[in-house]
């Protein structure tokens, strides 16, 4: 049996979970509905105000940008665990790490990426002034893939127990407090026009520091969390 | 090769040996926090002057002062047991990173209570969102995290090493808890008592604090021991240590 060469096997596998995702269309489209149903509630909770909506705006597209994202963090791993490849995946001789970085990619365009792309449309929504709308995408196009790194090494985690939902909700929440906190500054510094480069400058050295050590992280997670 | 580690220290890994010597060390220690506990708590809220700013209501610090240090304390010791648990797959390890976990949310949860008891008659309000009460907040909801990641396993092993993985990368945030004041321009005061330089306290206010904070490092030792202990038991109960242990006590 030939083995794979590296960037054939990372090819592959992204190519194979892409398939697996956009054979399952309706499964994407929910993170979306969700982001959309979350932000047309706050109108009607909070009065059609325009400086409120405003002032709120850029904090709840990105609050629930990462709502809808664990929603669908959960279902990173499962199917694979279920039907048993992430076990052969496990024993590949291909760096683990490597292989569930790709996964992780995979995972990011098929979720978070829709999510980013409608996120102008959220923030029109809550009327936020569109001088700053390419700081809330610079911020979301940093934000998302971090939230996706940290969330894998959690679901990696929780890959051997039975109810992980609010389990990953409680662990993940802390950790992303600095992303939210940076995007968040981002956006409100934009809106404000002053100079919102400092805190897109800090998601992206932590988005180099994720890639880097989220994979490894997330490999060893799942050695811990397979192994009976 | 490392000589100078005695035999004992290595012995004490194997649970019926930590479990002999966390049933001597516990009485000890339980009664040096109440003894402790006791002076530390007389002189601090009777002997200790009233603050010249803050009136009686400064006493609360021999309560929250000692409990947020035990707060991080707790954790570097669940990080580090935690590090040792799944690089060397130590039982006892493991039981030690999981058994501490409820005791540093605890301390972390008073900590949080007399904080903010503390904050509405001096700054006004109960809560505020600045760096070192969020970064303590976060702190709690990472023990809970862990607590709740180790239940989530039906294998308790696997569980506790899932759990001090978890733990492992949660650490980052006790360096924030601890220099958030010099960080970030906060409304919390800056730290006050400084171990290796000049405390900017007056020694009457400063022993009971002190006195305070070894009765805290002595009921997490002593509560620490009765967790493990039981947990111990319940881990190994099937070994022939923990079945000599019930035969003993069932005959009198």
């Amino acid at each position: 049996m030939s083995r794979a060469s590296l960037p054939r096997a990372c090819a592959a596998m992204l190519r194979r979970d892409l398939l697996l995702a956009w054979r399952r269309r309706g499964d994407l489209a929910m993170p979306v509905l969700y982001a959309v149903i979350v932000v047309v509630l706050f109108p009607f909770a909070l009065g059609p105000d325009l400086a409120l909506l405003q002032r709120i705006a850029g904090g709840v597209v990105l609050v629930t940008v990462l709502l809808a994202m664990l929603l669908a963090l959960d279902a990173m791993f499962a199917s694979d665990i279920e039907d048993g490849s992430l076990e052969q995946l496990v024993l590949a001789p291909q760096p683990l790490a490597l292989m569930l970085g790709m996964k992780i990619l995979a995972h990011w365009l098929a979720t978070a990426l829709p999510l980013v792309v409608i996120a102008p449309l959220l923030a029109g929504m809550l009327h936020l002034p569109t001088t700053a709308i390419p700081a809330l995408l610079l911020a979301l196009l940093l934000a998302t893939p971090l939230l996706s790194l940290l969330g894998a090494v959690l679901v990696a985690l929780t890959a051997g127990t039975r109810r992980s939902g609010m389990l990953l909700a409680l662990m993940l929440l802390p950790l992303c407090v600095p992303v939210v906190i940076f995007a968040a500054g981002a956006v409100a510094a934009a809106q404000e026009g002053l100079p919102w480069f400092a805190p897109v400058a800090w998601l992206g050295a932590a988005l180099i520091l994720c890639v880097v050590l989220a994979p490894l992280a997330c490999a060893a997670a799942l050695r811990i969390a397979l192994d009976a | 090769m490392s000589k100078w580690i005695p035999l004992w220290l290595h012995k004490l890994g194997s649970p019926p040996t930590f479990y002999r010597f966390a049933g001597a060390v516990r009485p000890w220690a339980m009664g040096l926090a109440l003894l402790a506990g006791a002076i530390g708590l007389y002189g601090g809220l009777v002997l200790a002057p009233a603050d010249y700013q803050q009136g009686d209501a400064y006493r609360i610090i021999f309560i929250h002062v000692p409990s947020a240090w035990m707060s991080m304390f707790v954790y570097a010791v669940m990080g580090v047991s935690g590090f040792m648990a799944l690089v060397w797959r130590m039982k006892l390890a493991e039981v030690v990173a999981m058994e501490s976990a409820p005791i540093g949310a605890a301390f972390t949860f008073i900590t949080l209570v007399t904080g903010s008891l503390w904050g509405k008659p001096m700054w006004g309000t109960w809560w505020t969102w600045d760096a070192r009460l969020t970064s303590e907040l976060v702190l709690l909801f990472l023990y809970l995290g862990v607590i709740g990641l180790y239940h989530a396993f039906e294998d308790r092993r696997q569980g506790a090493r899932a759990a001090s993985f978890l733990a492992i990368i949660g650490v980052i945030n006790v360096p924030i808890v601890h220099y958030s004041v010099v960080w970030w321009n906060t409304l919390h005061q800056g730290s006050t008592v400084n171990v290796f330089g000049h405390s900017k306290m007056a020694w009457d206010m400063l022993w009971p604090l002190l006195v305070m904070t070894l009765a805290t490092k002595a009921y997490y030792a002593a509560s620490l021991c009765r967790r493990a202990r039981t947990d111990l038991l319940a881990l190994e109960g099937g070994k022939d240590w923990v079945r000599q242990i019930a035969e003993a006590e069932a005959t009198p």
